[in-house]
């Protein structure tokens, strides 16, 4: 029997989250917003596994199923950013986001 | 089990004290090296810390997934980015600091989370262990048509991309 602190890991996730957004909002490079767009990702997936495993009962294994889906989404999220990195590379020659101003009027 | 002849303090705890410092300082670092390269390589660490912390709450093929998804293929997905995208691969960029406003944002957010969670009991919880076959009849069956979802999403994903790179387009 394991026993641990859920408060804790609530903690680790929320800090994730953090360090995720402040990436979002301040990094220029693609390549970078999506990292930190993958570590905000993680610390919600994490969340979904706290609470499936200190719960009891079969209603606890909803948050490991939820979590499968959503690694899922995350890799699908990953392809097309990747997509959308090559062509704003091909279009502008560099994956600066502050040059990408195709929709602004 | 104690460690170190205290009892009050358990192997689990000091290795999710362990795991929870390194994601963070690897998540912090990943986005403020100035080598692209070495941002995936912490990232890499990162996703592979996370996985040891899916094993720690006794998901394994949780554990697993996150291995094989996010530290083989989102790894060497973001890598080949680099890679074509680049002329030289190791080159650095330009210094991006750290802009208050945002950072006072994502403080804010942090403070502002971990206060709500503080209403929760302190204590230590016990980790409940799944099956894995469990999992699976859980995920084939009344999470089926999330499955599906999930299938149609990538199907489309895949379509998108291919419709974005394709070579010829004006």
């Amino acid at each position: 029997m394991t026993a641990l602190p859920l408060v804790g890991f609530l903690a680790l996730s929320t800090a994730l989250f953090a360090v995720g957004l402040f990436g979002i909002l301040t990094r220029r490079n693609f390549i970078l917003i999506l990292i930190a767009i993958e570590i905000a990702m993680n610390a919600a997936i994490l969340n979904f596994v706290y609470f499936g495993a200190f719960s009891n009962g079969t209603g606890g294994l909803t948050g490991q199923t939820v979590a499968v889906v959503l690694i899922g989404f995350a890799a699908t999220e990953v392809a097309v950013g990747l997509a959308i990195l090559l062509a704003l590379n091909r279009l502008k020659g560099t994956i600066n986001v502050a040059q990408a101003t195709e929709l602004k009027l | 089990m104690p460690v170190l002849g205290d009892p009050k303090v358990s192997l689990e705890e000091v290795a999710f004290l362990v795991l929870a410092v390194v994601a963070l300082l690897t998540a912090v670092a990943a986005l403020l090296v100035r080598e692209l390269v070495h941002t995936i390589l912490w990232i890499a660490v990162f996703f592979v810390d996370i996985s040891a912390i899916y094993f720690l709450l006794e998901a394994p093929f949780l554990g697993v997934l996150q291995l094989g998804v996010y530290a083989g293929a989102v790894t060497v997905l973001l890598l080949f980015g680099v890679m074509l995208t680049r002329k030289r691969i190791f080159s650095r960029e330009a210094a991006t600091g750290l802009d208050a406003v945002p950072l006072a944002l994502a403080l804010v957010t942090f403070i502002f989370v971990v206060t709500s969670v503080g209403q929760l009991p302190q204590s230590n919880q016990t980790v409940t262990s799944y099956d894995p076959s469990l999992l699976s009849e859980n995920l084939f069956g009344p999470f089926g048509p999330w499955l599906l979802l999930l299938g149609l999403l990538m199907m489309g994903a895949v379509a998108g991309s291919i419709y974005l790179v394709r070579e010829g387009r004006e």
